[in-house]
């Protein structure tokens, strides 16, 4: 700022040379709040391999680094690489990019900057792995934005989400963890805050590609390194070619960010005269619906109660772990149980694995929305990165489930909701019905 | 003692000592400095510590000149209305030393006077250093400081008041012999060092608080676990004193309604604080058996949201007033167990 240069701090005041020695003293016993210098790499995923291949990473690893801090710069000053900015338009901008990171400050006219640490770092860390000062606590464990997996999207397992999807869930937040809701927050922030969390995935999933590919395709022992700087004067086209590679990687990823619209699926509504939970219809037939859906719930098809439990307590099996947890563990070669196994993880900052709990629907609290389309979208989409599976789908599948069949499971589910959040009549709906009544008495 | 301090300490002296407008002023700076930590805690709340980026200052104006924060952003107006109670604050603390020299028989309590002027110009200094450096530790430190102000500011109100000025040990003698109540008000040795020492774990308890308040993405999982942990250890700690405090207060027949009276406040403020410690950590990170309950299960935190942010902030400012009355109980019982002369 042009006004704080001017302010100069006299160091002959002896108050302030005795105030400025306790913040350094107290800042030496607690550490700075310096973060923003680098991004730290994904070690983790680095030991995962290098328990399973039986080689050395660390070198590859600070490789990784270089090429990501060229492509991406750091926390407090992030980059967009000019090469994702050609074709399809803008996923990302940089003026979002810089909105969100860096630290946070407001303006004159309330405008916010550092929006990524004002309101996410805490859980989701600097490089929004998932383990930030607080996530150890919490549960379940915040998102690791850097596998590219969201659990509430309108696309199916395997896609990415759209940004209004992220947009959504920053609206809405989670009911029952420590996600909140930013509806506060100014759409522009709400924009920048998705676009930086699509930075650090496609960021955070190209480190994953580097450091497989080196774990896997690279003659390690033999010398070849991931990305050799010095090796850009002696072997330009060979570095052209690396560099151009992983170039190709970023595009690639950024490429299944756009692909998301296309990949959403659309809520096939229910037949014409179906009735819905909190629609008005007969409540008898909403009963019939009900019932078929528990039935649903509880068959073999569906196969909800074996996780959920018969009644949708949450009962079923418990076992599970989710993907963020198994990718270190389980694939890794490694049992989440045994703790000693998991010690060089645990030093590297791992969390402790915990299994990934099945909701107790009964609470009527949906963590993707309780809205019949929402719900729809749950149970053909499945849950990415948990053990929630798409259900199986007529005509695709003969076994499957039939739409009618979809919608009874989405009847059953919203039978748990509390009254006041059945209704889908909306308020206005409800009084012109009303003054028309008025009007024909 | 010397000479000076013994005249000030003497029968003869103790009416003519007691200056209400000290007193008067030495209250009303606590009384300002409560709603400074107040709107302070809101400021670290609402993450508006670098609302106004410059200092002494604000956007270049001189701050007593600014007009624009009473219609600006929110942030904006916390920020720069801490600034302006800083400030009252600070003109007390000038209007408490001129009145001090002017009434105040006692050298020490005059040198004392200063120190609280000199006190709270490092407070506003370190405030101002934590905006010029933007550095979230120095925001840490001064929000560590500002309690220990208030702290002082209230055993500035306490020396100056009146019943300070008549415990005197020969006044309350000649006193009690009057009214035939020689040694029946008196503070135990116990309850006075129980009473320090809440007001000492509470103020470790607070520093605790606020490395939670102002992590940063430096601070790792483990490291935030461990201060979680100390801070549940240290509540169960002051939970514990203030029991026995207050359990002591009311066996003892002889404490003085004094100290009896704001020892059972701070019992009621503890036990509050605890409520409002179980409420925070609900509005910013939710309970992890949210779903044993339907309406933990159904509620989202709404980040900055009104009754989240008043919790938080509550939460933050009882501690201080703990501490501001553990040392209210502490002082008076150190001073009535004295005045008998134990």
């Amino acid at each position: 700022m042009s006004f704080r240069s001017n302010l100069r701090i006299d160091p002959s005041n002896p108050l302030l040379t005795i105030w400025l020695a306790v913040i350094l003293l107290i800042s030496g016993l607690f550490g700075c709040d310096s973060v923003g210098d680098r991004f730290e790499s994904n070690r983790i995923f680095a030991k995962r391999w290098e328990l399973t291949e039986s080689i050395d990473l660390r070198e590859p690893l600070a490789d990784s680094e270089v090429v990501l801090t060229e492509f991406f710069g750091s926390p407090d000053e992030p980059k967009w690489p000019k090469f994702l900015n050609v074709g399809e338009g803008k996923l990302v901008s940089l003026q979002n990019l810089q909105r969100a990171a860096g630290a946070f400050s407001s303006g004159e006219q309330g405008e916010h900057k550092g929006l990524f640490r004002e309101h996410c770092v805490v859980c989701h860390g600097v490089n929004g792995n998932g383990r930030g000062p607080s996530s150890a606590l919490l549960t379940p464990y915040p998102r690791d934005f850097r596998l590219g997996k969201i659990k509430f999207k309108s696309t199916p397992i395997g896609h990415k989400p759209t940004k209004d999807d992220l947009k959504q869930i920053l609206h809405r937040g989670i009911a029952g963890t420590s996600m909140p809701s930013f509806s506060t927050l100014d759409p522009e922030d709400i924009e920048a805050l998705v676009e930086y969390v699509i930075y650090l995935s496609i960021r955070g999933e190209l480190e994953r590609k580097l450091i497989r590919d080196a774990a896997i395709e690279l003659d390690l022992e033999g010398g070849e390194r991931l990305y050799d700087l010095d090796s850009k004067e002696k072997y330009p086209e060979e570095f052209a070619d690396v560099r151009g590679r992983i170039k190709g990687w970023a595009v690639d990823l950024q490429e299944s960010w756009f692909e998301a619209e296309d990949k959403i699926v659309d809520v096939v509504g229910p037949p014409e005269g179906f009735p819905l939970v909190g629609n008005g219809d007969d409540p008898e037939a909403i009963a019939v619906s009900v019932a078929n859906g528990k039935k649903l719930f509880q068959g073999t098809t569906a196969s909800c109660a074996f996780c959920h439990g018969s009644e949708a307590k949450g009962d079923g099996q418990t076992h599970n772990y989710d993907e963020w947890t198994r990718e270190w563990t389980v694939m890794a070669g490694l049992n989440p149980k045994d703790k000693k196994s998991l010690a060089p993880m645990f030093e590297l900052g791992a969390l402790k694995p915990t299994n990934i709990f099945p909701r107790n629907l009964t609470m009527g609290v949906f963590h993707g929305g309780s809205s019949p389309e929402e719900l729809y979208t749950r149970i053909v989409n499945g849950i990415e990165g948990t053990g929630m599976p798409a259900a199986p789908l007529r005509p695709a599948n003969s076994q499957g489930l039939t739409n009618e069949e979809v919608w009874d499971l989405v009847n059953y589910l919203r039978s748990f909701l509390p009254a006041e959040e059945q209704s889908l009549v909306s308020q206005e709906t409800k009084s012109d019905s009303c003054s028309e009544e008025d009007a024909s008495k | 003692m010397s000479a000076s301090e013994e005249l000030a300490f003497s029968p003869t002296s103790v009416k003519a000592a007691y200056a209400s407008g000290v007193h008067r002023l030495a209250v009303a700076l606590t009384v300002s400095v409560f709603p400074l930590i107040w709107v302070g805690g809101l400021v670290t709340t609402y993450d508006a510590g670098m609302a106004v980026p410059d200092w002494p200052g604000t956007y270049g104006e001189n701050m007593f000149a600014y007009q624009a924060w009473l219609f600006g952003p929110f942030d904006l107006m916390v920020e720069h209305g801490h600034r302006l109670l800083g400030s009252l604050s600070g003109l007390l603390c000038v209007g408490l030393v001129v009145a001090a020299y002017l009434r105040d028989e006692r050298s020490w309590f005059r040198k004392w006077s200063v120190f609280v002027l000199a006190a709270v110009i490092a407070q506003g200094i370190l405030g101002g250093v934590r905006v010029l450096l933007d550095e979230r530790t120095a925001a840490m430190i001064h929000g560590c400081t500002g309690p220990l102000f208030f702290a002082i500011a209230t055993a500035t109100a306490v020396m100056s008041s009146r019943w300070w000025f008549e415990r005197n040990r020969k006044h309350l003698s000649d006193h009690e012999n009057e009214s035939g109540a020689v040694g029946q008000y008196a503070t135990g040795r116990f309850i006075a060092l129980t009473a320090s020492v809440l007001a000492v774990t509470s103020y470790c308890q607070l520093i605790v608080g606020a490395q939670l308040r102002h992590t940063t993405g430096a601070v790792s999982p483990n490291e935030f676990k461990g201060f979680v942990h100390l801070h549940l250890g240290l509540a169960a700690l002051v939970f514990l004193v203030a029991l026995v405090l207050t359990v002591s207060v009311v066996a003892a027949s002889r404490t003085p309604k004094q100290v009896r009276r704001v020892s059972l406040l701070l019992a009621i403020m503890v036990l509050c604080q605890i409520g409002l410690g179980i409420g925070t950590w609900l509005v910013n990170y939710a309970l992890p058996w949210a779903e044993l309950n339907a309406t933990l299960a159904a509620y989202t935190i709404a980040a900055k949201g009104y009754w989240e942010s008043m919790v938080v902030t509550a939460h933050q400012a009882t501690g201080s007033l703990i501490i501001s009355l553990a040392t209210v109980t502490s002082m008076r019982a150190w001073r009535s167990r004295a005045s008998l002369g134990n």
